[in-house]
């Protein structure tokens, strides 16, 4: 079994000490898809909504004010690299502490906005995604206890074990949690109720990509073919 | 099986024996946390029950035992910190636009005056400072900064300077870059290993002593809204 999987080919390595990058096609079009989409998040500016009143012809504009808007895109912008640096990681670790950070900036986009209800849904998700850290971790910690090792490149000549098969499990767990992906998507999608769209959308963005790369990750750690 | 391959001769099998119930009581613990969160119904107890999980899940990478684990808990501890503090922004913002009202973002107490605030702190801060330059490196640094601190902290209610704190993250900055340079040295010419040595601890011995400049910008910012 290769690193390369789904009929891939390596096109390289780019190793900086430690940490060891692999290029294979699915990595580099998802890491250039999220730069691409970052760019453009980077330079747009925010929609504004309009609350309509049934019966009435009371709309009332909602608007984000300046000082938000720019730690909104400053928090996309931090989301938008750090789900770039996830796509391309070869470390188990590595690629965790991306998820943990991206967990973080989509609470930070959030966080700053006026309604009470999407603050509350907010604070339900952060909760779950600080509770996802313990399975995510977790898994992690057994993967490196059972192969020795957290380099992907690495764990791919190791054959499998129960505890890596367990562990894979919990770390499967702990992305779900902390992409906000189902079973726990009831608040993620109650976040989106506030104005401010082009920042939103990476958070969405994020967790897409990384359910997509975890699965590649699970693949290379169990070797199911 | 390919574990003996991994664990070297010379660990001792209690400690071998020690990771599974170590992975168990990570988990129970866990668990524990998830079953409190579930019974209560007051947000901010589930916060605070949300890093028994935590702990949780530094059970599990301290299960490991290995050094490569020590490297792994110092993120873990920090996002779990990062994490909390973030929640516990929300949960503050949400309640004060509830209320209408707004908060410091760090509530001083500005009317406190007391006569040891006036008197000890310089004393207390020339005792600190000393006992950090002469340990240096990082642990002095946080010595001597605490010496600062309680100087400033003190002196506070008098008012200091806004100048003096423009100072202080300018010799920060400055120190930053002796580290730098002393770190370079060390990988370009390691025959001059001593120099790139002092230069890498006193460099950051003021560096992190001065890291209560940041506290005075934070704190000249509270000033000037009023």
């Amino acid at each position: 079994m290769d690193i390369t999987i789904l009929g891939q080919q390596l096109l390289g390595y780019i190793p900086l000490g430690d940490i060891v990058l692999y290029l294979a096609p699915l990595n580099l079009f998802m890491f250039a898809s999220t730069l691409a989409f970052t760019t453009i998040i980077a330079i747009s500016k925010t929609e504004t909504q309009v609350e309509a009143d049934f019966g009435t012809l009371k709309d009332k504009e909602v608007k984000v004010d300046q000082k938000e808007f720019k730690i909104r895109r400053f928090l996309a912008i931090v989301c938008g690299l750090a789900t770039a640096g996830a796509m391309i990681t070869g470390d188990l670790f590595n690629f965790i502490l991306f998820v943990c950070l991206i967990g973080i900036v989509n609470i930070g986009i959030v966080a700053a906005v006026k309604q009470v209800d999407v603050l509350d849904a907010a604070f339900q998700y952060g909760l779950v995604a600080m509770i996802a850290v313990l399975p995510l971790f977790g898994g992690a910690a057994m993967i490196l206890a059972s192969a020795g090792t957290i380099s992907l490149l690495e764990i791919v000549n190791i054959p499998t074990t129960f505890m890596m098969l367990f562990g894979s499990l919990l770390l499967f767990i702990g992305v779900a949690g902390e992409t906000g992906v189902a079973p726990f998507y009831a608040t993620k999608a109650e976040m989106f109720r506030t104005p401010g769209s082009p920042f939103l959308l990476i958070i969405h963005l994020s967790s897409l990509l990384v359910i997509v790369r975890v699965i590649e990750i699970l693949l290379i750690i169990n070797k199911p073919f | 099986m390919s574990a003996s391959l991994i664990i070297p001769t010379l660990v001792s099998p209690v400690v071998v024996s020690l990771f599974v119930p170590a992975i168990f009581t990570g988990l129970i613990v866990g668990l524990i946390g998830l079953m409190a969160i579930a019974y209560q119904k007051n947000d901010l107890s589930a916060l605070i029950l949300t890093d028994i999980v935590g702990i949780g899940m530094l059970i599990l990478v301290a299960a490991v035992g290995t050094d490569l684990a020590e490297a792994l808990i110092l993120p873990g501890l920090v996002v779990e910190l990062a994490e909390i503090l973030a929640i516990s922004e929300i949960l503050m913002s949400r309640e004060m636009k509830k209320k209408g009202k707004s908060a410091e973002l760090i509530p001083l107490p500005l009317s406190m005056d007391m006569e040891v605030m006036t008197t000890a702190p310089t004393f207390l801060a020339i005792i600190l400072i000393a006992y950090g330059a002469f340990l240096s490196g990082f642990t002095g640094g946080a010595v001597a900064g605490g010496g600062i601190l309680v100087y400033v902290l003190s002196k506070r209610m008098r008012g200091v300077p806004a100048d003096t704190w423009e100072g202080i993250a300018g010799v920060s900055g400055i120190a930053w870059c002796l580290w730098l340079v002393g770190f370079l040295l060390f990988f370009v010419f390691p025959q001059y290993w001593l120099l790139a040595l002092f230069l890498a601890a006193f460099g950051i011995f003021i560096k992190v002593a001065f890291k209560a400049g940041l506290i005075g910008v934070i704190g000249r910012e509270e000033f000037s809204k009023k």
